[in-house]
């Protein structure tokens, strides 16, 4: 590795996703991180381009609704700075509910972290009507031994494979109403959102969506994790 | 009746899943007031969507004055979007307030932008839909007290009767006078109508229940309006009027949306008011004297309100920036200290001469995406008549340093049926268009890709102007002068575009209009028209249906012309321009005389200076 790859001047943050937040889409989250970089006066690299735009790249878009414990971003820096001065000044300078959590500091060069984290774990509450674990395991079974998911994004029919992108899932309950930690991997031919996943076998949204978790999955099947 | 003040933020949230765009409704933006204490709460209201309401910087510039206001909390309104309002309408959920999702029917005030014209169905829906009684003069003694405020307040007789007030002018200082009046009313127990005289005692402030409308042989089909017996109400209320822009908050837009918006920037007003005397343009007469904010002024603002909100655009607003006498001073300041943070600066218009150009290139250094020019008039003869003061040498010098500087791409507006046009005048925007793109491939080369778009929009006359007893050109002549550019312009590098003759045609019916025009507001509402401006929910059929109703025909009432003696719906209310300069000016036009700038050369007697005892504030000399 050559000693500019070694320099840490890429700053990784992890971030919540929270509250009446949960409803901003993948794009309004990132302009609105953008905002509070500046906002917060930390250094960062501007882009060549047409438009000189901050370069910084975010973890894979989170449904609209859906909220989430571990979201990350790359940002990077001209020089070094303090991992935990540079966390407090995004803390101060973000809405609570996408306040940052964690940052550390990484080599410069490493693969672009929306491709990289391909693996998640999802907390997902079934609509009320889904009460009958047996009968929900059930439809997850049938779906799983279809292997595909066919719906609609907007007006264009999609196509899912479940073999890779479907991994595990566990159903609990909570309160009235039953829950499923699902894991997830996301390919290059897409990734399994859990409203589809659950709209299939229970005919309805469900109620509350959290990503619980991201990581990297090593060939052997280990998870990294991105902090 | 008064709501009771409760957050109901609740009775949304099941449906943010189902409506496009849900960040338009769930507050917590960064910069916005959380604490609401009041104990005297307002609410001020922008009658669109949130995300074409939140950069009006006027509403902005009320918001933050208000909040300062000790004992006096302000919250946003925005209308909800058609999916919004069904649901809610369904639920019954009336229509909330941002910061606290209280009813808006709970407020102590509630103070209403009129934007424009094609707001006008909306201000029904927004109070309908809020609860609130639509007349002012049947509302309970508890119900808000409505206001109205904004550029289209200058025939507001329209919309007259849902406002309790209507301020005239600047918003700075005098809110916050209403906003006490209104408090302090209520405080001492002072009647509904109490308080109302109160309000109509501030400078600025007219209050429509107090005047009556006549009509005779002095006055168009639509009459005059004069003050009640024994309401003391004056027979002219001039606007309220700032003296000196420097003295005015530069930082007053503190709110950064989560979603994208129409103008997703920091602006910061330089310059108020233009004296260039065009004869069309409202905004000209109604905003003067000329008051400039210095340019140290503005570069700090510049700093604090980057540092504040994290915007990567900063706007230089104003009528007419490329005017400002240190404007170049203040461009290549920007320039010099944010080109590196990748900040980019903008100005919203340019002037059409090689001046102008520079400082948008200075503006936008290396972002050369195209240049917007107005000319609005397409010969020479013409443009002398409407006070364009522009040449075609102006035109071919600023297109040539334009396509110098590396711009390959320039947007043209002009104006169609405005008065003593012919169709020669329609073939000199073909001829000017073409000559531009002529330029720009001697400049550029035959082989690069130089294109020039115009836009033609139809001439509306506006009240308060030299052009407002002008009647605006009938649908069918509309479309055949149309018929008669695009026949002219024969170059594939011309872009022709058109603004709807029918919601012209609507906006011309009610700037001519008195009070009658609520009528057919309120048909057009009551027909389903809401969201007039956006081309998707615009029904012409059913404003025709609705003129129909009450007994008028659109274009009649548009394309009508007035003698210029006669008294007009709106004179009751005015910015400082006297008519007999208005009339005056009109008498120039028809002889193809122009009138020069008085913030460059000597007094031109419009009236503004003596009448609001004011005076052009200008940071420099102009050139």
């Amino acid at each position: 590795m050559s000693a500019e790859n070694q320099l840490a001047q890429r700053l990784r943050v992890c971030y919540g996703k929270d509250g009446r937040l949960a409803y901003l889409g993948h794009l309004e989250v990132m302009g609105t991180i953008m905002r509070s970089v500046r906002r917060s006066g930390l250094p960062f690299e501007v882009s060549n381009g047409f438009a000189h735009r901050m370069r910084i790249q975010f973890s894979q878009a989170l449904p609209v609704g859906a909220s989430s414990r571990a979201e990350y971003y790359d940002l990077m820096l001209p020089h070094e700075v303090d991992a935990e001065d540079a966390l407090e000044a995004l803390r101060r300078c973000t809405p609570a509910a996408l306040a940052p959590v964690r940052a550390t500091l990484l080599p410069r060069r490493m693969p672009a972290l929306e491709a990289w984290a391909d693996r998640a774990a999802w907390q997902v509450v079934l609509p009320c009507a889904a009460r009958d674990a047996e009968g929900v395991t059930q439809a997850i079974d049938d779906v799983r031994a279809r292997g595909v998911i066919e719906f609609m994004r907007g007006d264009k029919p999609r196509r899912l494979e479940l073999e890779r992108t479907f991994v595990a899932y566990e159903l609990r309950t909570e309160g009235e109403s039953l829950a499923m930690l699902l894991e997830t991997r996301s390919t290059e031919q897409g990734s399994l959102r859990p409203a589809v996943l659950v709209q299939e076998i229970c005919g309805r949204p469900p109620q509350r969506v959290c990503r619980l978790g991201q990581w990297h999955e090593e060939a052997d099947g280990t998870l990294t994790s991105p902090m | 009746m008064r709501f009771p003040r409760e957050d109901l933020f609740s009775l949304i949230e099941p449906y943010l899943g189902e409506v496009e765009r849900p960040s338009r409704y769930l507050n917590h933006e960064w910069g916005a007031v959380e604490e609401q204490d009041g104990p005297f709460h307002a609410c001020v209201m922008y009658p669109d969507v949130y995300d074409v309401g939140v950069p009006n910087l006027g509403l902005a510039i009320l918001y933050d004055e208000l909040n300062r206001l000790e004992g006096v909390s302000c919250e946003r309104a925005y209308l909800p979007w058609v999916d919004m309002s069904a649901r809610m309408r369904e639920q019954h959920i009336p229509l909330l307030s941002l910061e606290t999702a209280s009813p808006v029917a709970s407020f102590d005030l509630v103070g209403i932008t009129l934007a424009h014209e094609l707001v006008c169905t909306n201000l029904i829906e927004a109070l309908d839909l809020a609860g609130i009684t639509l007349r002012a003069e049947e509302r309970d003694e508890d119900e808000p007290i409505v206001i109205a405020g904004g550029p289209s307040v200058w025939n507001c007789e329209p919309v007259a009767p849902l406002f309790d007030a209507v301020l005239l002018g600047d918003g700075e200082g005098a809110v916050s006078q209403m906003a006490l009046a209104v408090r302090d009313g209520r405080a001492e127990g002072l009647s509904r109508e109490g308080i109302l005289r109160r309000l109509a005692r501030i400078q600025g402030v007219y209050v429509p229940s107090f005047y009556e409308v006549k009509v005779d042989e002095t006055s168009t089909r639509w009459g005059y309006a004069v003050p009640r017996e024994g309401t003391g109400a004056p027979e002219v209320v001039y606007k309220h009027c700032v003296d000196a822009l420097s003295a005015t908050e530069p930082v007053a837009q503190r709110i950064v949306p989560y979603l994208p918006v129409v103008q997703d920037r920091l602006t910061i007003e330089v310059l108020r008011g233009c004296a260039r005397g065009c004869r069309f343009c409202q905004a000209g007469m109604t905003y003067r004297p000329v008051r400039e904010r210095p340019a140290e002024q503005v570069l700090e603002a510049v700093d604090r309100g980057l540092a504040t909100s994290g915007y990567d655009e900063c706007c230089l607003s104003s009528l007419s920036t490329t005017d400002h006498s240190e404007c170049a001073t203040m461009l290549r300041s920007l320039h010099d200290t944010l080109g590196s943070k990748g900040v980019r600066v903008s100005i919203p218009s340019q002037r059409l001469d090689s001046f102008g150009v520079d400082m948008a290139s200075v503006a936008r250094s290396s972002r050369k995406a195209g240049l917007t020019f107005a000319p609005e008039a397409g010969s020479q003869r013409l443009r002398d008549v409407i006070n364009k003061n522009v040449t075609d040498e102006n035109m071919d010098a600023a297109a040539r340093n334009a396509f110098k500087n590396g711009y390959r791409r320039m947007k043209l507006y002009f104006m169609m049926g405005l008065p003593t046009e012919t169709d020669e005048d329609l073939r000199g925007i073909a001829a000017m268009s073409e000559r531009v793109v002529g330029i720009g491939r001697e400049v550029c080369g035959m082989r690069s890709k130089v294109s020039v778009s115009i836009s033609v929009s139809v001439f509306v006359p506006k009240s308060h102007t030299p052009f407002q007893w002008a009647g605006q050109l009938p649908l069918e002549e509309t479309i055949r002068r149309q018929r008669v550019m695009l026949t002219a312009a024969s170059d594939r590098a011309l872009r022709i575009s058109y603004h709807e003759a029918e919601t012209s045609l609507i906006e011309g019916a009610l700037s001519k209009m008195g009070r009658k025009g609520f009528d057919l507001i309120l048909a057009a509402w009551q027909r389903g028209c809401r969201f007039d401006a956006w081309t998707d929910q615009f029904d012409f059929e059913s404003w025709k249906q609705a003129a129909a109703d009450i007994g008028v025909d659109l274009e009649d009432v548009a394309c009508e012309w007035f003698d210029l003696d006669v008294r007009l719906p709106w004179e009751h209310t005015s910015p400082g321009v006297s008519k007999g300069y208005l009339q005056r000016e009109w008498r120039r036009a028809m002889e193809g005389r122009t009138t020069a700038d008085c913030t460059m050369s000597s007094c031109t007697g419009c009236g503004v200076c003596p009448t609001l005892g004011t005076h052009n504030d200008l940071a420099g000399r102009r050139s």
